[in-house]
């Protein structure tokens, strides 16, 4: 299984569902992307990441330096 | 003495007794059926809030849309439900003076929120509290976009006035992890940022289905230094906002009724990829690092309610909900130093549109008191579009604001662009993302020493107006 956002193959499941055996969610371990298995995810080109990019995301807020 | 709710429950038993609740009772899917009911209950005038009584593979119920009307608005603050918005806002403004309200500090086994413990890390599963789902087709995962958020500052953490409650997204990451926005002008910023620089955690309190006023003053601008559970109290007309001590930490307390508490810390120094996510400009904000809390202790109530709101083109539930809270402390703030200021209507996209009303002391008053607004914490970054008009136009009566503009404006001299400002980062037309350009549109009759070459008097109602009106209504009933 792949990311549909970055690629990636780091999928885990994350959860089951807790009543009935009628879902699973997933996520990317490198974007963070989840989806549910009765979804269908169709990431627009827009939202697309590369593992480059998400290295380089801006940060919010940024890391301040430590405190002498 | 208004109704005051001290949890979420109670105010639902009040929206249902006025028709202002609706159920599914049938089974729906998480997706999308959940985000499909908030988009289209905000197309209803009036709108109910929405329970889903069951949904697919989860437990529990999930509510929407609570604060999603003017009606419901109206119910929240104890009035009848057909009390206009101009009506609220003054009642709100009346209840404001009574700040601060201490809360009442419940004992552990008094507060509904410790009905149920998971205390070891490793048994926490969200999705087995909370019936999680996608608001917007595009977002990264499942958000809660309705909690309240509780935090102290760590260079002072036993200053009750700086103990932080506010509305911050929350991504959910995994069984016991989430990540959070904090944008740099948010309270939680300056405390997380106070933590960072001695690498240490920050606790933290996430708080989900709450009474309709604290999740509303969680979403309010106040001073850093103003204490949110006090103006629980003060908007409940003088009755305190119950709370209780979280399990964790001695210096964080939470809602009394919440229906579920998660407890942890933001990892410090940590920043992970978090959205995009539907924003409430109406459109979604980008992918960015962002900060990660790991959740190792849970409190709930039995059958826990999830409360989240869905977000789209205004107007949605998040418009009602920060509609006057934005307006509000906007024209308090103002109104200390102007004390000419009459209404403040914020109610544009979170303040971003703003128009006052004001009387005119002398030439160049009303930007003077637009200034006055750029100069306040929220208006400062958020408000771009700020129109003045005169003490008889009422800000909240849209037509009158265009009759003022269209009547009271010479745009070569009354329409100013200030380059360079601070900006809303989710407002798409701000760049870069925090930066912008504030338009002010100074609709005030001229008063001297500016010239007004061509005064006129304004139309009065012919005499008897107001009998009329009352018989015209009285006969369109009869009808």
């Amino acid at each position: 299984m792949k990311c549909p956002r970055c690629d990636g193959n780091k999928i885990e499941i994350i959860a089951t569902s807790p009543v009935g055996n009628v879902w699973e969610v997933y996520e990317c371990m490198d974007c963070f992307y989840s989806w549910r298995s009765t979804e269908t995810p169709v990431v627009h080109e827009k939202f697309k990441l590369t593992k480059e990019q998400i290295d380089h995301l801006p940060m919010i807020p940024p890391i301040p330096p430590l405190d002498k | 003495m208004a109704n005051v709710y001290q949890d979420l429950r109670s105010f639902l038993s009040t929206l249902e007794e006025n028709g202002q609740l609706v159920r599914i009772k049938e089974e729906v899917n998480p997706e999308p059926d959940i985000a499909a009911a908030g988009r289209a209950a905000a197309n209803i005038e009036n709108a109910p809030a929405v329970l889903f009584e069951k949904v697919k593979g989860y437990p529990y119920s999930v509510v929407t849309n609570v604060h999603g009307s003017w009606a419901n608005h109206a119910l929240m603050l104890g009035m009848p439900k057909t009390a206009s918005t101009k009506e609220q806002f003054h009642e709100i403004n009346r209840r404001w003076e009574s700040f601060p309200v201490k809360p009442e500090i419940l004992d552990r086994d008094k507060a509904p929120c410790k009905e149920n413990t998971i205390d070891k890390p490793e048994d926490i599963n969200l999705f087995e509290i909370l019936p999680l789902y996608r608001i917007n087709e595009q977002d990264s995962g499942f958000f809660l976009s309705k909690a309240s958020i509780i935090t102290a500052d760590p260079n002072e953490p036993d200053n009750f006035d700086k103990l932080n409650v506010g509305t911050y997204r929350i991504q959910v990451k995994g069984k016991n992890r989430v990540g959070i926005q904090a944008l740099a002008f948010h309270d939680i910023a300056i405390q997380l940022e106070a933590a960072e620089r001695k690498n240490e955690r920050v606790p933290i309190c996430i708080t989900v289905g709450n009474s309709p006023l604290v999740t509303y003053m969680a979403s309010t601008p106040v001073m850093y230094t103003q204490n949110e559970y006090e103006f629980v109290g003060a908007l409940q007309d003088g009755v305190p906002t119950q709370i209780v001590k979280s399990d964790l930490y001695d210096n964080l307390y939470v809602p009394a009724g919440s229906e579920v508490v998660l407890e942890g810390y933001i990892e410090p120094r940590v920043r992970e990829v978090e959205g995009p996510f539907g924003e409430f400009p109406g459109s979604y904000s980008g992918s960015r690092r962002q900060c990660v809390i790991t959740i190792t202790h849970v409190t709930h109530r039995t059958n826990p309610i999830f409360e989240n709101l869905y977000l789209g083109i205004p107007w949605t539930e998040i418009d009602y909900l920060m509609a006057l809270n934005t307006s509000v402390p906007l024209y308090q703030q103002i109104k200390r130093d102007f004390p000419e200021v009459q209404a403040v209507n914020a109610m544009y996209t979170h303040g971003i549109g703003c128009i006052i009303s004001t009387k005119v002391r002398f030439g160049g008053f009303g930007k003077e008191v637009a200034f006055r607004l750029l100069s306040t914490p929220h208006g400062g970054s958020y408000s771009k579009i700020i129109i003045i008009v005169d003490e008889f136009v009422d800000p909240f009566n849209l037509p009158q604001v265009m009759w003022a503009l269209t009547t009271r404006v010479r745009p070569d001299k009354d329409v100013v662009v200030i380059p360079n400002c601070p900006g809303m980062p989710l407002d798409p037309s701000s760049y870069p993302a925090g930066m912008h350009s504030k338009l002010i549109i100074d609709a005030t009759t001229p008063k001297d020493p500016e010239p007004n070459p061509r005064e006129v008097e304004l139309l009065e109602p012919p005499v008897g107006y107001e009998k009329y009106e009352t018989l015209i209504r009285e006969l369109m009933a009869k009808m």
